[in-house]
């Protein structure tokens, strides 16, 4: 066979097309980062500062939004397919996401964190099902920064070394966090620390912290109260002397505009002792938004209103 | 002829009338004088026009052209003077009322926005079903009456608005003999004391009998006039064309003669 | 008060406010039922969901009033069109209602599900509207809530003979000179006014119960308007308070469908031992 330079010369000219686009491709998805999705704010904080910026961040729902509640519009469910990553916070907080979730995880990367917690640190609400507000306890969701670390690695090989460092920082941060709240906590008079809000978030905070929660709609904002339940919380209120309720950023205060009411017509004047961030952080500006920021803010508001006077 | 001629203006006066639903015409061109007092009655085939006829002179359709006076007025300034009695189907006989309370909406106009009726209003009412033979059974609820007896109610809620002229609409359909009499006795007895009774009717048999005056309509007014001159063979065949069963019984009727007294 | 009957403060004043509401719903409901009319007081309570989160967009306040102030120009606004469907074209009344109640009931949802979606502050709560917040109803609400339905239940006392003969009929009515239309409608906007004013105490989606089945077991009992409408306004009160003494002793028992079953209840009870008209009556008779 005779040697054809015009073949070769072919083919050597195919090759390095290729290399060129090969490698301006691979350039190209150095310099574009990768989308990262997070459900509610507080998933996306956590993301961030695992992530740091090495992926774009955006968050479906905005500030002041409840999860639980939250329906999924056509463009959303475009968002979700169109990220690299979802992370979620998961134990079914985005309930009516559940199922969306579910057929997004064949196709993409899905995280949800609280998932990967252990069963016996989660409190359960009926059998099998857990209460999924786990950021309110710092040590305890400073565990969900693992696996955010191994999933935003996944995606950026180049950055995992520093995306792990950033992660073990931040859990060392929640540590030193949680035991600054315990002390704040503990400057309330021991019968006075009971937390009254609008549903129960708060429970793993009260569990972590030493404080009785109690809360008038259930786990879900989904429930209505009931006239007992109201009539419970007024007792409790007037017979433990309370000095404040709680109202949520993101939960209607009607039901706590009602205790209120009974408890004055007992002689008991209840304050309301300020709005708590609940199921999101605050609003850009607002000086809530990231969690830490938003913990001490809640803790502050929490022993003001409770150490006040009688 | 119903009496002489009076100065005042007739009682009901139809000027060239159309009435049409949507595009259908159901009345043409309809030209009806009827004086008072007198017993007058519109007759034709199903279908022809003679409930609308009524309509249009209490106003519950829409003209499409023309216009009714009663007593040389338009209706709104003389409804006081107007009775109605409508055809039975038009009401939900389970309704929660009784035969006195049927027979009380009769004074209702007379009394006013937001007045009760009083004890002269019961009077009245009474009054009104003891001419109609009802007077035991004023606690009764409607539905448990029988066609005559509802159709009787109907009528004594009429009487009880005094009224000087009176529509009827189909009061003797569905109706025994024995009731049927009863009722044209009471509409006799209101031409007696000089009111204008108009009634739709069905029966060619009895209206040879019982008007004074008559109108055939068949969509167009085909004639008008005394009882006897209106309803001959050939008035009721042009009327009736492609009625064909009725034109034996219409020739019976009308070989039996016009009314005794 | 409290102190006096042992009665838990909010209890009482859920119970006073749905006493009136219940029973105000239930005179007033009688003439809808009568003139077989009962389903448009549906299509205005689905209506009345927009209103409120429109009233909310349009005036960025939630005190009570305002919301029901939305509420109600949107459950007129249905009727009316409701009336037109019926007057102008050939859709039957069955179909116009089912039309009106789904559209509306639509906007409302698209409207309730993007303010949420835009996570506008104080938002959340206007889907309390669906279902009632009955448990959480506080004097300033009970007040105004007795008000509008003391309001209702004396314009139908007052007009009761004019209700009744329109009901009843109305050819004969609009040939005796009564303006038929303008009752017609004044009947409307009272039902209106009820289903709004119930809202707070069962929601959009079950006030219609409040305004149907009082007046359905009520005339199981009776053959005269006039009593009818107090046993209706009995019958929804008695579901009212009911319902709330229930909801009171029975842990997260929403109040608000409680008082809807407790309705269901009476009815049914209505229904088989009612004299005369009730089904073990007309066992009797048939075996006699």
């Amino acid at each position: 066979m005779a040697f054809d330079p015009s073949k070769t010369v072919l083919r050597g000219v195919l090759c390095g097309v290729l290399a060129m686009a090969w490698t301006s491709a691979a350039a190209t998805a150095e310099s574009d980062p990768p989308r990262v999705l997070a459900t509610t704010t507080i998933v996306a904080d956590l993301v961030r500062q695992v992530a740091g910026d090495r992926v774009t961040i955006d968050c479906l729902m905005g500030p002041g939004i409840d999860p639980h509640g939250y329906k999924a519009t056509p463009r959303d469910a475009d968002r979700l397919a169109r990220a690299d990553l979802v992370v979620a916070s998961g134990l079914h907080l985005e309930g009516k996401l559940g199922k969306l979730l579910e057929k997004l995880a064949t196709r993409t990367r899905v995280v949800e964190v609280a998932e990967s917690l252990p069963s016996d640190r989660l409190l359960e609400v009926a059998p099998g099902l857990h209460d999924p507000h786990v950021w309110f306890d710092a040590r305890l969701w400073s565990l969900c920064a693992p696996p955010v670390a191994e999933a935003l690695a996944a995606l950026d090989p180049p950055g995992a070394a520093g995306i792990r460092e950033r992660a073990q920082n931040y859990a060392a941060r929640l540590a030193r966090l949680d035991d600054d709240l315990r002390g704040r906590i503990a400057t309330i008079p021991a019968e006075r620390r009971v937390l009254v809000t609008a549903h129960d978030a708060f429970r793993y905070f009260g569990r972590a912290y030493g404080v009785e929660v109690v809360g008038v709609q259930g786990t879900s904002t989904e429930s209505e109260a009931g006239l007992a339940d109201i009539n419970r919380l007024v007792d409790l209120v007037v017979t433990r002397k309370l000095p404040a309720v709680f109202v949520e950023t993101s939960v209607s205060d009607r039901n706590v505009q009602a205790l209120q009411e009974g408890a004055r017509a007992r002689g008991r004047v209840v304050a309301l002792g300020g709005r708590l961030y609940s199921d999101s952080l605050g609003e850009p500006g607002s000086g809530a938004e990231t969690l830490e920021a938003v913990l001490r803010a809640n803790v502050e508001t929490i022993v003001a209103g409770l150490t006040g006077e009688q | 002829m119903t009496g002489a001629r009076n100065a005042a203006a007739p009682a009901v006066e139809f000027h060239d009338v159309t009435v049409a639903y949507g595009r259908r015409p159901v009345l043409w061109n309809i030209d009806l004088t009827i004086e008072a007092p007198g017993l007058f009655g519109i007759l034709g085939p199903n279908g022809a026009g003679k409930s609308t006829l009524l309509k249009a002179a209490l106003g519950l359709v829409p003209l499409a052209g023309g216009r009714v006076t009663l007593f040389g007025r338009p209706l709104a300034e003389v409804r006081r003077r107007i009775g109605y009695v409508p055809q039975r189907e038009t009401v939900d006989w389970d309704f929660p009322v009784n035969v006195m309370d049927v027979v009380l909406m009769g004074t209702y106009a007379r009394l006013g926005w937001f007045r009760r009726p009083g004890a002269a209003e019961r009077d009245r009412a009474r009054a009104a079903l003891e001419r109609v033979g009802l007077a035991d059974l004023a606690g009764r609820q409607i539905g448990r009456l029988s066609g005559g007896q509802q159709q009787r109610v109907f009528l004594a809620r009429a009487l009880a608005q005094d009224a000087d002229l009176y529509f009827l609409d189909e009061p003797m359909a569905g109706v025994d003999a024995r009731s049927q009499e009863r009722i044209f006795r009471v509409l006799d007895d209101l031409r007696r004391e000089g009111r204008l009774v108009v009634v739709v009717h069905h029966d060619l048999r009895s209206a040879v009998d019982w008007f004074d005056g008559a109108a055939l309509v068949d969509m167009r007014l085909v004639a008008a006039g005394p009882a006897a001159a209106v309803l001959t063979q050939e008035n009721l065949r042009r009327t009736y064309a492609g009625h064909i069963d009725v034109l034996d019984e219409l020739g019976r009727a009308v070989e039996r003669g016009g009314r005794t007294a | 008060m409290t102190a006096f009957t042992g009665i838990p403060y909010n209890t009482l004043v859920v119970a006073a406010a749905v006493a009136v509401v219940g029973c105000a719903a239930g005179v007033v409901g009688c003439f809808g039922v009568l003139r077989r009319r009962a389903l448009a007081g549906d299509a205005a309570s689905h209506a009345t969901l927009a209103g409120v989160v429109a009233a909310f967009l349009v005036t960025g306040r939630r005190d009570l009033p305002t919301l029901l102030l939305g509420a109600f120009v949107a459950a007129v606004a249905s009727l009316g069109c409701l009336v037109a469907i019926r007057r102008f074209t050939r859709t039957r009344d069955d179909a116009a209602t089912a039309i009106v109640l789904s559209v509306s009931f639509g906007i409302g949802i698209v409207l309730l599900s993007g303010l949420s979606a835009r996570g506008i502050p104080g938002a959340g709560g206007l889907e309390q509207f669906l279902l009632g917040h009955t448990a959480a109803l506080t004097v300033a609400d009970a007040i105004t809530l007795a008000i509008v339905s003391l309001a209702v239940v004396l314009v139908v006392c007052l007009g009761l003979k004019e209700a009744t003969l329109v009901s009843f009929d109305p050819a004969f009515a609009a040939a005796t000179g009564w303006p038929v239309l303008l009752i017609d409608y004044a009947l409307v906007a009272l039902v209106a006014a009820m289903v709004v004013v119930g809202l707070p105490a069962a929601g959009a989606v079950l006030v219609t119960a409040l305004v149907v089945i009082p007046p359905v077991a009520a005339r199981q009992w009776t053959d005269r308007v006039p009593t009818m409408l107090v046993l209706a306004g009995t019958l929804g009160c008695a579901a009212a308070v009911g319902g709330v003494a229930a909801s009171a002793l029975v842990p997260r028992l929403a109040t608000g469908p409680t008082i809807v079953l407790v309705a269901a209840l009476l009815f049914a009870v209505s229904f088989f031992v009612a004299p005369e008209r009730g089904w073990f009556a007309r066992r009797l008779r048939h075996e006699r």
